[in-house]
């Protein structure tokens, strides 16, 4: 959960409140189990770990008064998150936050991430599948990578989906408010 | 009810989804139907005629005539015997009226450059100079009362005046009328008039030519050389219906000998025997229609089984709607009992139509032919004919669709290939073409289909056969020379003949057309189920000729059988054909030869139409049949 | 994209619209592609993108609309019927996802069609259509109709067809549809070794594990292009760290995990 709230604080600093507000927009009814108080534990970590820091407290009759922002080194760790391809922890709420961040954040192009993320996964494909070609039929070996081989082919499945609905959303939007918004956030 | 109903809408959106396929079902039906409804018609249409001027002349109803041929004297001396065995039969119980007896005298009429009027019948180099035999009957001036024959030009006899009555159909061979005149045995005679007749049949179908005279102007038939050959009586009974019965009890006073006959009549037989060339057209005509009504129940039942094969593949779909197979094949018959129905209507009409043209062109009939209304049979006949080609056509494939269960309807219809036939194993080691060796193989697919496009063929070409026997015989007839005594009448038979054969020919011309079309629906049919394997063919490297060839030679089993059978079948239906007065010609083998190669060309020709339409589109639309 | 001397085929603006219920529709819409020799690509993209459309434009089955095609040095996209027939008697080699064989020639006179065609002896064709079978795996079905054979033989028994004339270029639309992952492998080897012989492959799957066995794997989308990964073997030993970081757990695995 550190990565996506780094990211989520990278378009402008926020509330912790707010920032549990975006998630649970980004996740949608899952996001109300989230217990609120982890979004504050993790921001607290978060800025123990000097990626995040307080900000100038505000005026307003809200009790928490706390206005977290990103530090450069925050900065620098969302931009290498949203560029890091790697696969084997990555989980689907993972990829999908991190989609939802990019697009509310302006930072990448979420449709360009599915792409690159993709294009890693059939190259490991690839690699399987040649060492998969050489393994006799019937091996233990040969069994592990079949493994590999269906649980890549079927994450590439739904990477093509999440493509087509980001496409998709991304054209209604644009419909909608106007071409050249950097700040697509208009999300129902 | 709501399955009638059902089965009527389906029906309907059928014939409204395929009109061409309905269209073309009618078409066949219409010709079969309408040949039977013209044949009925032709075949009643002479007789009120001949009922029309029987009434008006007294007409007999029993008639007993007397003939004597050979060298015989000139005066009556042999008739005694004869006049005293009709006078006793005039005196037999039941007889009301008598007519006659009429001395008949015989003589020859100078036809050709002889006669006074251009206008002469026939002015051959042949005939010049020809004469034709003649009957005068000698009448008594009066009324008779029976058989007082009905003026149509000019007057009947005086006892004054003189001149010659000449029988109406004589007249019109002459084109002669009163005040004309002409010459007998080399006398003038002077036409009185021109009357008509029920006693004998219209001339030229019936010889020899009559006249009518008075026993002034026999006498001076007599002088110029005319010889008494017999005598006619005719008699009236109280009621007509008694005729066969009197005629049976005095069957003793017939009599036959090598020069002479004295034989009895009634007037039924005669009215039977009147219009015998109406009859032969009419019976052309029926069996033409029979042969048509065979081609369309081949047309129909190539239509009809490809209909049902696709129905029978959508049945899932037409179960989700709620249609059962019984239903399809309620539509089925609904659909064909409608065109059915049409035909029938149109028969009918055509019928009341065309029948009175053809009767006109009759050489019998005694003056307007009149079409006989419409009789409850003879609307049963035509539609019994309408409705007999569609159970025929569509009875196997509709219990076929019956039988059908949903896991039965996923399987083509098709038979599935069995192992390779060995003919196509000995034609690919023969060296024979790889696409020829490819349409062998699938020649055997659906070999109801196939026989039902042979059928069609079959008699296409077995007509064709007999129409070439008919015009080789009609030039034979017509080659011959006119007998002497026939100058005029001669070539009445040929002109009948043509009629005959103009029937026939162009029967023969609709059969090869039809027979044609029915090759082309097949192919159509084939070219369709083809079309995938086709494709793939294409896509190996096969080009869309080698297609083509391969479709014409699955093909073209049926018109190797239709040659096959349609000769023989054709050769010994023209044996069977019993023409008395056509001289007994065989088929010239040239006609046969043409018909061997001839109709392959065309069948040929014929196929390769659809399978070259197919294949001159990318292979890719084809691929995409289901 | 400039076509490199060895290529097979090169096709530039390639177009072609189909009308739908009246609407035109482009199925294939502006593709440029390449295919040198000994090469493999693949194609993937979601139904309805215009794969098999691309497929049958390439080898002559449908005429495009626009564009040219350029096969083994050859322009051919204005071809007639009957050329194309001939030019792919040797040169192409197709493997449809369905519609695969004559039903009326056995399985071995199917496969042996292609050589026929080319004037091969029948008796050479048929040896070596039963070589082809044979490693296939099919050999012992070649005498029977195709309606007597499962789904996946049919299949095998196309792909030795598509081979049997040493095709230049295989075109191949979803060839392992049918097939379980034994004759999957099978196949697939079999394509691995047209590489060596110079053959190409192009091949539209939508199975990722099929297709990412290409040297190439390109994407469309709605009758074009829209991307394109070079699937160059890397090394493999990240790959098996990582599994092998399953089995050593609580061990330092080689990648420190984020979370």
């Amino acid at each position: 959960m550190r990565d996506p709230i780094l990211a989520l604080l990278a378009k402008s600093p926020a509330h912790g409140y707010e920032v549990r507000q975006r998630l649970v927009e980004a996740l949608g009814p899952p996001g109300q189990a989230l217990n609120p108080g982890q979004v504050y534990v993790t921001l607290s970590r978060l800025e123990r770990a000097g990626l995040v820091r307080v900000g100038q407290v505000s005026q307003q009759r809200h009790p928490d008064k706390k206005m977290y922002e990103l530090t450069a080194a925050g900065s620098e760790r969302v931009a290498e998150w949203l560029a890091d391809v790697s696969w084997s922890k990555v989980t689907p709420t993972d990829f999908h936050l991190k989609l939802v961040a990019a697009a509310a954040t302006g930072l990448a192009d979420p449709v360009a991430l599915v792409d690159a993320q993709r294009h890693e996964l059939l190259r490991q494909l690839s690699e399987v599948q040649a060492l998969t070609l050489a393994e006799p039929a019937d091996s233990a070996g040969g069994l592990l990578l079949e493994g590999a081989a269906l649980r890549l082919a079927a994450d590439v499945r739904w990477l093509e989906l999440c493509e087509q609905r980001w496409l998709e959303r991304l054209a209604q939007s644009d419909r909608a408010g106007g071409a050249g918004r950097s700040d697509r956030n208009e999300e129902r | 009810m709501r399955s009638a109903r059902l089965a009527t809408h389906l029906a309907w959106r059928n014939i409204r989804r395929r009109p061409a396929q309905a269209a073309l079902i009618l078409l066949t039906l219409t010709m079969a139907t309408g040949m039977f409804g013209v044949g009925i018609a032709l075949y009643g249409s002479a007789d009120g005629a001949w009922d029309r001027v029987w009434k008006a002349t007294d007409g007999f109803h029993v008639s007993a005539s007397y003939y004597r041929g050979g060298e015989v004297p000139r005066t009556g001396t042999g008739l005694t015997g004869v006049r005293r065995r009709f006078t006793e039969l005039a005196a037999a119980p039941g007889v009301r009226a008598v007519g006659g007896p009429w001395l008949l005298l015989h003589g020859r009429l100078d036809v050709g450059a002889g006669t006074s009027d251009a206008r002469s019948g026939t002015s051959d180099a042949r005939s010049g100079g020809g004469y034709e035999n003649l009957t005068a009957e000698v009448r008594h001036p009066g009324r008779s009362p029976v058989d007082q024959p009905l003026v149509t030009a000019g007057s009947w006899l005086t006892a004054t005046s003189g001149g010659i009555v000449l029988e109406q159909g004589l007249a019109s061979s002459l084109h002669a009328g009163p005040g004309d005149h002409v010459r007998i045995d080399g006398r003038g005679f002077t036409v009185r008039g021109v009357a008509m007749t029920v006693s004998q049949g219209r001339f030229p179908l019936t010889l020899p030519a009559l006249v009518w005279v008075t026993p002034a102007t026999a006498n001076r038939m007599r002088q110029a050389g005319l010889t008494e050959e017999g005598l006619e009586m005719q008699l009236r009974l109280g009621n007509p219906d008694n005729a066969a019965a009197f005629a049976a009890a005095h069957r003793n006073i017939e009599t036959s000998t090598p020069t002479s006959t004295l034989s009895l009549e009634t007037w039924r037989q005669r009215r039977a025997a009147s219009h015998s060339d109406i009859d032969e057209l009419a019976g052309t005509v029926l069996a033409a229609g029979v042969v048509v009504g065979l081609l369309a129940v081949a047309t129909a039942a190539l239509i009809v089984a490809d209909r049902m094969a696709a129905q029978t593949r959508q049945i899932g779909t037409l179960k989700a709607i709620g249609v059962t197979p019984r239903q399809i094949v309620l539509a089925l018959l609904a659909e064909h009992l409608a065109l059915a129905g049409l035909a029938t209507l149109i028969a009918l009409g055509a019928g009341r139509l065309i029948a009175p043209q053809l009767a006109r062109t009759s050489l019998t009939v005694l003056g307007d032919p009149e079409t006989p209304g419409l009789s409850a049979g003879r609307v049963a006949v035509v539609a019994g004919v309408a409705i007999v080609v569609v159970a025929l056509s569509t009875v196997r494939p509709a219990l076929r669709g019956l039988r059908h269960t949903t896991i039965g309807a996923l399987a083509t219809q098709a038979r599935p290939p069995r192992r390779p036939a060995r003919l196509a194993r000995l034609a690919a080691s023969a060296h024979v073409p790889l696409a020829a060796v490819l349409g062998l193989r699938s020649a055997w697919r659906r070999p109801s289909r196939l026989f039902t496009n042979a059928v069609g063929l079959t008699l296409a070409v077995a007509m064709i056969v007999v129409a070439a026997g008919l015009r080789a015989s009609l030039s034979h007839l017509t080659a011959q020379p006119t007998g002497p005594g026939e100058a005029l009448s001669g070539n009445a038979v040929g002109a009948l003949y043509d009629q005959v054969r103009i029937i026939v020919l162009a029967t023969a011309a609709l059969l090869l057309v039809l027979g044609t079309v029915n090759a082309f629906i097949a192919a159509s049919f084939a070219a369709r189920d083809a079309a995938r394997n086709h494709a793939m063919l294409r896509a190996v490297g096969a080009t869309p000729r080698q297609t083509v060839v391969s479709l014409v030679v699955s093909q073209f089993g049926a018109c190797v059988l239709a040659v096959a059978a349609g000769i023989p079948l054709g050769l010994g239906l023209w044996q069977l054909i019993d023409e008395g007065d056509l001289p007994p010609v065989s088929v010239p083998d040239s006609a046969l030869a043409l018909v061997a190669v001839a109709v392959p060309l065309v069948f040929t020709a014929a196929v390769s139409l659809p399978a070259s339409r197919l294949a001159r589109r990318p292979a890719a639309a084809a691929l995409a049949y289901e | 994209m400039s076509a490199g001397a060895g290529a097979v085929v090169a096709a530039r603006g390639l177009m072609k619209a189909y009308a739908a219920n009246g609407v035109p529709v482009r199925a294939v819409d502006g593709v440029d592609l390449v295919v040198e020799a000994g090469e493999t690509v693949s194609v993937m993209g979601p139904s309805g993108c215009g794969k098999s459309t691309l497929l049958h434009l390439l080898g002559g089955l449908e005429r495009p609309e626009a564009g040219e095609i350029v096969l083994d040095g050859r322009r051919v996209d204005g071809l007639s019927e009957t050329a194309w027939a001939v030019l792919r008697r040797r040169t192409i080699g197709f493997v449809f996802q369905a519609f695969n064989l004559v039903d009326e020639l056995t399985a071995v006179e199917n496969v042996e069609l292609p050589a026929l065609l080319i004037g091969a002896p029948s008796r050479r064709a048929r040896r070596r259509a039963l070589e082809l079978m044979e490693r296939l795996g099919v050999a012992d079905r070649a005498g029977h109709l195709p309606d007597r054979l499962s789904g996946g033989e049919r299949q095998r028994v196309a792909v030795a067809r598509a081979l049997i004339n040493d095709a230049r270029l295989i075109l191949a639309d979803e060839p392992t549809g049918n097939l379980d992952s034994r004759a999957t492998g099978e196949i697939l080897r079999l394509f691995a070794d047209l590489g060596r012989s110079g053959q190409s492959l192009l091949m539209v799957s939508h199975d990722a594990r099929v297709a990412s066995t290409a040297d190439r794997l390109l994407t469309m989308r709605d009758g074009a292009i829209v991307g394109h990964t070079r699937l160059d073997a890397g090394s493999s030993s990240a790959l098996f760290a990582d599994m092998a970081g399953l089995a050593h757990k609580g061990g330092h695995g080689p990648r420190g995990g984020e979370h």
